[in-house]
This record gives structure tokens, C-alpha cells and sequence, in this order.
């Protein structure tokens, strides 16, 4: 095991990964920016380590002063968290060139699955459906056109770097895939640093429901179920739950093991998602890996009772699996709710300022991972996401009606947040009925929930 | 589309670096010339204020983060070099530290010491980042004072390594005019 970790990274997942050290008896150092110098990470961690400014580009998100920080600080693995370097291979590598250890997969695994678009080809080799798509990366507009008319509208545009819905585009018609494309380029450039695009079919009225998976140094892999996370806002998620309400008992496990065999045979290695898209009949294609930790892994942990943080540092230390997947057990059902700094009545747009009053929420199965306290002042530079509300059940509708409670019980005056949203769905029949599509909220439009909800 | 936050954000961060750059070296001076306990700037959005601490020195040299400059709080448990230190040190009325421009490993120029006389943007020493060196450098026109922490030191980004001591003229008029 490690020695001492530091963890790159802020907000809830800093804390969630303190947590994961201290189980583990093993030291932490928190890397933090000027802007977050009275987070809950810092004000909780043994050790803390200025590394930038507020400018994740001069902080969070470079290299040289994460490994510098590691080394000056006695650290032997980095934890990057999600987003920032958590999937940057060429950052793993100078990690491992540091003689530092990468907490994920080895640089050479990350780097096998790197590209979206070969990553699909890889896994449909090992006997994944995959979704038609375009033959590599879009050189230009006119190559756009061309592969879009061969798979056929509608298409969605992708970028190749990054996630959380930047640089992503439906579009039905060929005049809407050029005006799209420079949109999608200049936000992946912006967001990424990588304009490189690609294109994938896009099913109508499809559900995104993702396996997770956790795979030794020897081989050995178990699957953890599956997550639905189709409750999106323009390709971001924010509400996610297990098991997913799209497919029954049988095609879930069938679905679980295809993937986890799979990535066994591709050779990944530690905790990775596998993202389908479901079609209206249950056909699940393949879209692609996460490489890392997902902000929405607790849902997984609620069913299984496995520390997925955890289990990710155990790999990456080397350490044999230790259980098998005689040994996981999904009992009941969960739903994670996001809660963001970003106003729902006002086209959701993020929201700063200082945390005047924070009541969380409690009670059987009621679980919050968050860096909110009173006096805490929300960041103008980062995402948006102020914590999880994580609910548990025996079944689908005692977890809604405790999520209803949870939801309500939870009090962030000060900063305007998406609760309101959260609570509406709650409230929906489509989502009653387990029968939400990735478009549904988009296509719904939020202010007509909040309306519903209010009546 | 243009990302407005993102171009604002930009902005208003090289708006603070302007501030910390030129502004508060100016008003640091001013503040300890006239003997007030309060000093508030405003330029567009942002708002400084400089406020004598309890035992007299200088106001706080970090720079502001976020809106409004607040004077920087106590570190969390920082292992062995503590931001402490700078107030163990004797301390002058017109003085300001020159901070570390990274992580790293600092290592004070061998000919400037205790005394020698240096500019604004004079190398005063570097920090090793993975074997590239950055530069510290003074913050202010002044004399170099005592250091905050030795060479070979672990130093974090924006720690305080040593006092400038300013060289400042009295001024008269007070306040708002910066």
C-alpha cells in the first residue's frame, strides 16, 4: 500500500477521497488552488499544499506543479479524482516517470483506451455492439458531411477529449451539422484544449445506462451492476439511479458480464465505466470507457456496500482484488441527485456566492457527499456542483419517497441551486414510471416541470 | 459560442494580477506612510482593502482571491514550513515578502543577501518545479530583510521566503486616490 497520497483535486471528491485514505490508514496530502484555501478538503486534511492560482489551467490542471507538489510533500501516488488529469495519459506517464503512482490505470492501459473512436472498435473486437459512427476523427467539414450521410441523420457530434456535454451536438440535417461543428470545435478547444470531433448515430428516445466494472493487476474482474443515468440536460447528467428501470433482471446481468468480459480481454485494468446507449427494445451499443472515478459511483456503492475509492487505490497499489463476483450483491435500489450552483428557473445558469445557512439531510439510507458548511463561498472558476444527495431503498418507490424527504430536508440558503428540479422529477410520471429517455428533460423543457411541480 | 464566464473569468484574473502587481506595493507604502488602520480601493468590480494588523506591521501581502481582497486566513496543517514563521520575525512598519511563484524546492541567489538592495522584478532567488527554475522576485523597490524559510526548503505556490523592506517616502494625502 502507499505510504502517503496526494489527492489533485477539489470540491466533494476531495473530501470523498480523504475519506478513502483515512479508511485506508494511509496519509493524505490535498493539492488546493488560492481560490479553494477554506475548502472543506484543506480545513480537513493533515496536510495541505497551495499548488496555483485560482486558474485550473495554472493549478488543477498543471502537471508540473501536481508531481512537484507529490514529491516535495513525501507522497509515493496521486489521486487526480475526475475531470482535471484524472484521464490524461501523457500526465499518467510523467507521473510514472517521477516514480509516482497513477491511482487509476497504468499509463499504458489509459492510453489504450484513449481515443473514444478506437476504444469502440477495440471492445466491439472483444464482442460489444457498438454505435455506428464515423470512421475515425472528422478532418474537416466536408468529411463531416460525408460520414454523416453514410451513417445517416440523425448524428450526434462528439469530441474526442473530455466530457460533461461540452462540444456535443444533435443534429437531424446537413445544414445543422455545419453550423454545429464550429460551434462543437470551438467549445471542445475551449474546454479540452482538443478539437478533434467525431460523429456517432443517435438513437431517438434512447437510455444511457453504464456498467462499472473493477478489474486486478491479474486479471481478475467483477462487475458492480449497472447505473441508468438517462435524467440529462443537454448530454450532462444529473440525476442517476440503479438498477436502471430500462431493462429487467436478466438482461442487466447479461449486459454486466458481455462488458466485463470485454474490458478483461482489452486488458484494462482498475475501475472503469462502460457507457451504452439502450434502444427502446433493449439493444445496448457500446459508446465508451471512463477511465476514472464517476461522480456518480456512490449510487453503486449504496447497492453493494463496496468502497469503490477504495478498491480503486487497492488496484492501483498492486493489491490483488480480494473478493469475487460471488461476493457482489445488488440489494435495492438507489438514485444520486445533483446538486449544483446553477439557477433551474433561469436557464440554469451557475450560480456563486457565500453558503449562508447548510442543513444536510438524513435518515435510513440518506447519504450526502459534499464540501458545502455555512459561511462556505461557492468559487466563480469551477464546475458547478455543490454536492450529492445519495438515497437508498429496499425497492424504486420507498427510495423516491425518502429521496422526497432527503430533498426537502436539504437547506442551501445563499446560493441558488437546482433542488427545484430534482424535486419535479420526483414528480413526473414519465420518471414515476421509469420510462425517461436522455431527450425527455430537454424535450419536456425544465420550466415546464418546475410549472407541473408548482401547480 | 463564445464562453462569456470563461472570457470574464480571464479578465477579472488579470485584473487581480494587475492589482497584486502594481496596486499593492503602492498602497502598502501608503498605508504605513499615513498611519491609518484601513485602506479601500476600488477599480471597476474590484475592491481592495488593506487592514493593519493587530501588531502594527504591514497589512497581509497575499494577493486578493475572489471578489474583494481578504486578508489570507491560517494555512492547515502544512508538515514542516509553516506561513507562521513570518510572524515570529521582528518585524518593520514598510515591508513586503516576495512570494514563491510555484511548488517546488527554493534556492535564494547566492549574492543577494540580508541587506543588498533590490528593485521590483529583481531576482532574489528561484524555485526548482521538476528541474525547471522559476523565478522569484522582488515584489518592491527595497532592501532585502530577513528570510522566511532556508535553501533547500519545500516551498508551496504563493509562500512567503523573504521580507523586502521598502523603501518609502512619506505620503500626504490619504486614501481614495490610488
Amino acid at each position: 500500500m502507499f505510504s502517503k497520497i496526494l489527492i489533485a483535486n477539489r470540491g466533494e471528491i476531495a473530501v470523498r477521497i480523504l475519506r478513502a485514505c483515512r479508511t485506508l490508514g494511509v496519509e493524505a496530502v490535498v493539492a488546493y488552488s488560492e481560490a479553494d484555501r477554506e475548502s472543506l478538503a484543506v480545513q480537513q486534511a493533515d496536510e495541505a499544499i497551495c499548488i496555483g492560482p485560482a486558474d485550473a489551467k495554472r493549478s488543477y490542471l498543471l502537471a508540473p506543479a501536481v508531481i512537484s507538489a507529490a514529491i516535495v510533500s513525501g507522497c509515493d501516488a496521486i489521486h487526480p479524482g475526475y475531470g482535471f488529469l484524472s484521464e490524461d495519459e501523457g500526465f499518467a506517464e510523467v507521473v510514472r516517470a517521477h516514480r509516482l503512482t497513477f491511482i487509476g490505470p497504468p499509463p499504458q492501459v489509459l492510453e489504450r483506451f484513449a481515443s473514444k473512436e478506437a476504444t469502440r472498435r477495440l471492445l466491439g473486437a472483444h464482442g460489444l455492439a457498438t454505435i455506428p459512427g464515423s470512421n475515425g476523427m472528422l478532418r474537416d467539414d466536408l468529411h463531416g458531411l460525408e460520414e454523416a450521410q453514410r451513417i445517416g441523420y440523425p448524428v450526434l457530434i462528439k469530441p474526442s477529449a473530455g466530457g460533461g456535454g461540452k462540444g456535443m451536438r444533435m443534429v437531424r440535417t446537413p445544414r445543422e451539422l455545419e453550423a454545429a461543428l464550429k460551434i462543437c470545435r470551438s467549445e471542445a478547444r475551449a474546454a479540452f484544449g482538443d478539437d478533434s470531433l467525431y460523429l456517432e448515430k443517435w438513437l431517438d428516445d434512447n437510455r444511457h445506462v453504464e456498467v462499472q466494472v473493477a478489474v486486478d493487476r491479474f486479471g481478475h474482474g467483477v462487475h458492480l451492476g449497472e447505473r441508468d443515468c438517462s435524467v440529462q440536460r443537454r448530454h450532462q447528467k444529473f440525476l442517476e439511479e440503479a438498477p436502471t428501470p430500462a431493462l429487467g433482471d436478466a438482461a442487466r446481468k447479461e449486459l454486466a458480464e458481455r462488458a466485463l468480459k470485454a474490458v478483461v480481454a482489452a486488458g484494462y485494468e482498475n475501475v472503469g465505466t462502460l457507457e451504452f446507449l439502450v434502444d427502446p427494445v433493449g439493444n445496448a451499443y457500446f459508446i465508451e470507457i471512463n477511465c476514472r472515478i464517476q461522480v456518480e459511483h456512490p449510487v453503486t456503492e449504496m447497492l453493494t456496500g463496496i468502497d469503490l475509492v477504495v478498491t480503486q487505490i487497492r488496484i492501483a497499489a498492486g493489491e490483488p482484488l480480494g473478493f469475487s463476483q460471488a461476493d457482489v450483491s445488488v440489494r435495492g435500489h438507489a438514485l444520486e441527485f445533483r446538486i449544483n450552483a446553477e439557477d433551474s428557473r433561469h436557464d440554469f445558469r451557475p450560480s456563486t456566492g457565500v453558503v449562508e445557512r447548510y442543513v444536510a439531510p438524513g435518515g435510513p439510507g440518506v447519504r450526502v457527499d459534499s464540501h458545502l458548511f455555512t459561511g462556505y463561498e461557492v468559487p466563480s472558476f469551477y464546475d458547478s456542483l455543490l454536492g450529492k444527495v445519495i438515497v437508498w431503498g429496499p425497492d424504486r418507490p420507498t427510495a423516491i419517497a425518502r429521496s422526497l424527504v432527503a430533498l426537502d430536508e436539504l437547506v442551501v440558503d445563499g446560493v441558488v441551486t437546482n433542488i427545484a428540479i430534482h424535486q419535479a422529477l420526483l414528480r413526473n410520471e414519465i420518471f414515476l414510471a421509469g420510462q425517461m429517455t436522455t431527450n425527455f428533460v430537454d424535450r419536456v423543457g425544465s420550466a415546464a416541470f418546475l410549472a407541473a411541480a408548482a401547480r | 459560442m463564445p464562453n462569456r464566464d470563461e472570457v470574464a473569468r480571464l479578465t477579472d484574473h488579470a485584473q487581480i494580477e494587475g492589482l497584486a502587481d502594481e496596486l499593492l506595493p503602492a498602497l502598502i507604502a501608503k498605508l504605513g506612510a499615513t498611519g491609518l488602520a484601513e485602506l479601500e480601493v476600488r477599480e471597476g468590480d474590484w475592491k481592495v482593502r488593506l487592514r493593519r494588523s493587530a501588531d502594527a506591521s504591514t497589512a497581509g501581502p497575499r494577493a486578493p482571491s475572489g471578489r474583494g481582497a481578504k486578508p489570507a486566513p491560517g494555512q492547515a496543517g502544512h508538515g514542516d514550513h509553516a506561513h507562521s514563521a513570518a510572524a515570529d520575525v521582528a518585524h518593520g512598519p514598510y515591508r513586503l515578502a516576495a512570494t514563491s511563484p510555484a511548488v517546488g524546492i527554493y534556492h535564494p541567489r547566492p549574492e543577494i543577501s540580508s541587506g543588498s538592495r533590490v528593485r521590483t522584478g529583481d531576482r532574489i532567488g528561484s524555485v526548482d518545479v521538476l528541474g525547471i527554475t522559476q523565478e522569484v522576485v522582488a515584489p518592491v523597490n527595497g532592501i532585502v530583510g530577513a528570510g522566511l524559510v532556508e535553501s533547500g526548503d519545500a516551498v508551496e505556490y504563493g509562500q512567503q521566503l523573504v521580507w523586502i523592506e521598502l523603501i518609502s517616502t512619506p505620503v500626504e494625502r490619504t486614501g481614495r486616490d490610488a
